[in-house]
């Protein structure tokens, strides 16, 4: 019994050490942005929320944000599209060259991102394209299309395809069969492949630092101005940035609830 | 006599894949109400041929007509008929109940209408009312068949299409099913077409049973005369345990040549004989002495394996003073020419 005391201590310093590691660091950011000096230093002789003011006040704030967000929107719908294509083509069909396809496919997660970005850029400047938040869009879709290939397609392996011939046997059209039986056995993977799609847009820096130009998304602007010009305005506007993200996700997990709801049998 | 066309009729079936030719010119009709059974080893064409009679698949070239109507060039979605898969594709992140109503709600069937139908169906297959709002994922494997057949009930088809649905399930389990789907189909009335690569199964439900090899029909005939009368070696050995004994022609006449007799009579090259039909004593036309190397309890039945001259032979005798021979002995065993099959391949 003695014994399995110890154990239970241990496992307690354990799971506190793990947590502490994963968030320590954000409790650091938020920290920082209570104070009012250029210089980080603990405990601050002034605790404030001047630099949120500073935040809310600056129209800059809005832009990174609203910037950020349609990158991330416009990533999401084509990974998921091109994802979900994508992953039943590899899942459903055994086709030739399947295997080079999967291979082809997950390169680019492979790639160190900053030598992605250059290559991206370089390309397009090569086809005369200026970069701006539509090429980050482009960039971001590059390295998180397979992701989300790779996601749905793990679902779509213990799935019976015989079930779409039998709903068409039944007299649905191709279109009620999607709607009726592909869809509804893909959503959970089209879901996850979305949160994946957004988070890691949101995120991402190396790919936004070569291609979005003059368009300034948020971790962008957070790594320049930590670089360059830090003041407590940097921390703060993390903390905000944070918040809407899992906010958004939040939103998204309520409206998958929302709609499982309605599609529980009665 | 009644002048019913066909319910399926076949003319000229094709099917190629590249060079290979899975389906080749089937010709058959098959009646109203009937149960045929097509039964053919892995390779035959068998499930090729159950997808295009479904609708599944096109045919390279032949017709199809449905109670006299041309459906070769229609798609599964628009025939009136139904297919119990081999997998049994349930839909499975829906309930027994949105399973069966299926096909009524893509004809726009009313809800309540769809749910008396759906309670109706699961009493005909025998599954409590209680079913209808279970996830499929939680039925068993019996049950999981019984809502495969209520589901393709459900579209109230003219043919019902099985393709292997019983071949993953326990002995016990098809036994009672295929007593189940003979009734149902008694029940019902509708045609059944059945796909199998057990004879046995066939046997039990089928009125009618067509062997496939090599996408042809090597015989169709009724249960009754595919075992007693098979037309080659092929259909014979689909019958499980039989004898097949050489005939040659050597001086005066036919010759058993394993078993060096004579053969009075012999009318191929061929003879099937089942080992029912081989029994101990020697009062019967052809007589021999065979030893007995294994003995097998069957039940009602005990099996012998037998060696006669380069001959070995299998004969299956009640239980009673006559199935007391041991391992090793010698006795003397006979048959009938009567009992023969005569078969030239």
């Amino acid at each position: 019994m003695r014994g399995g005391r110890h154990i239970l201590w241990l496992k307690v310093l354990w799971v506190g050490t793990v947590v502490t590691a994963l968030y320590l660091p954000i409790v650091s950011v938020v920290l920082a942005s209570l104070a009012n000096t250029r210089y980080m230093r603990f405990p601050h002789k002034v605790w404030t929320l001047d630099a949120y003011r500073a935040a809310a006040a600056d129209y800059t704030t809005v832009t990174l944000h609203v910037i950020s967000l349609q990158i991330a929107v416009c990533v999401v719908l084509l990974s998921v599209t091109l994802g979900t294509i994508g992953a039943m083509a590899y899942a459903r069909h055994d086709w030739r060259g399947r295997g080079l396809f999967q291979k082809i496919l997950v390169l680019p997660i492979f790639f160190p991102q900053p030598v992605l970005g250059l290559a991206l850029l370089l390309s397009m400047s090569a086809l005369g394209i200026a970069p701006s938040w539509k090429t980050a869009v482009v960039a971001h879709a590059v390295w998180i299309v397979p992701i989300v290939t790779l996601v749905i397609s793990i679902r779509l392996f213990g799935y019976d395809v015989a079930q779409e011939e039998a709903a068409f046997d039944l007299g649905a059209s191709r279109w009620q069969v999607a709607r009726e039986v592909t869809l509804p056995a893909l959503w959970p993977g089209i879901f996850s492949g979305a949160l994946f799609a957004f988070l890691l847009s949101w995120s991402n820096l190396p790919l936004s630092v070569y291609t979005s130009g003059a368009d300034t998304p948020l971790p962008l602007w957070l790594f320049s101005r930590t670089a360059t010009n830090y003041s407590p305005l940097v921390p703060a506007i993390a903390v905000i940035g944070t918040c809407v993200s899992g906010l958004i996700v939040v939103m998204l997990l309520l409206m998958r609830r929302l709609l499982a709801g309605k599609n529980q049998p009665v | 006599m009644t002048h019913l066309p066909p319910a399926l009729s076949l003319t000229g079936l094709t099917r190629r894949f590249g060079t290979k030719t899975a389906v080749d010119a089937v010709s058959i009709d098959i009646a109203e109400g009937e149960f045929f059974t097509i039964v053919g080893p892995s390779g035959s064409g068998k499930s090729t041929l159950v997808r295009l009679l479904a609708g599944l698949d096109v045919p390279t070239a032949g017709s199809l007509h449905l109670r006299g109507r041309d459906i070769t060039d229609m798609p599964a979605n628009r025939r009136p008929t139904a297919m119990v898969f081999q997998s049994l594709a349930l839909f499975d992140h829906r309930t027994v109940g949105q399973n069966i109503e299926f096909a009524m709600k893509m004809k726009g069937v009313p809800p309540e209408a769809r749910r008396a139908r759906a309670l109706e169906l699961l009493r005909l297959v025998r599954l409590p009312e209680d079913y209808y709002p279970r996830p499929v994922t939680q039925c068993s494997g019996g049950e999981r068949q019984r809502v495969a057949l209520a589901r393709a009930l459900g579209s109230d088809p003219e043919i019902l299409f099985f393709d292997e649905p019983l071949s993953a399930i326990d002995y016990r389990l098809r036994k009672t099913l295929e007593v189940e789907l003979k009734e149902l189909h008694q029940r019902t009335g509708k045609t059944f077409i059945y796909i199998t690569h057990s004879l046995e199964e066939a046997m039990v439900m089928s009125d009618r049973i067509a062997i496939m090899r090599a996408g042809r029909f090597e015989q169709i005939g009724t249960p009754d005369e595919i075992y007693r009368r098979p037309h080659s070696r092929f259909v014979a050995g689909f019958m499980g345990e039989v004898n097949i004994l050489p005939v040659s022609q050597a001086g005066g006449g036919a010759v058993f040549t394993d078993l060096g007799l004579a053969a009075p009579g012999a009318a191929g090259a061929f003879a099937v004989l089942r080992p029912e039909a081989v029994r101990p004593g020697g009062d019967a036309g052809v007589g021999f002495d065979a030893e007995v190397t294994q003995r097998l309890m069957l039940g009602s039945r005990t099996q012998f394996h037998l060696r006669a001259g380069a001959a070995a032979l299998i004969a299956e005798v009640a239980a009673g003073p006559q199935a007391d021979l041991q391992i090793g002995q010698v006795a003397r065993f006979s048959f009938d020419m009567a009992d023969i099959a005569w078969v030239d391949a």
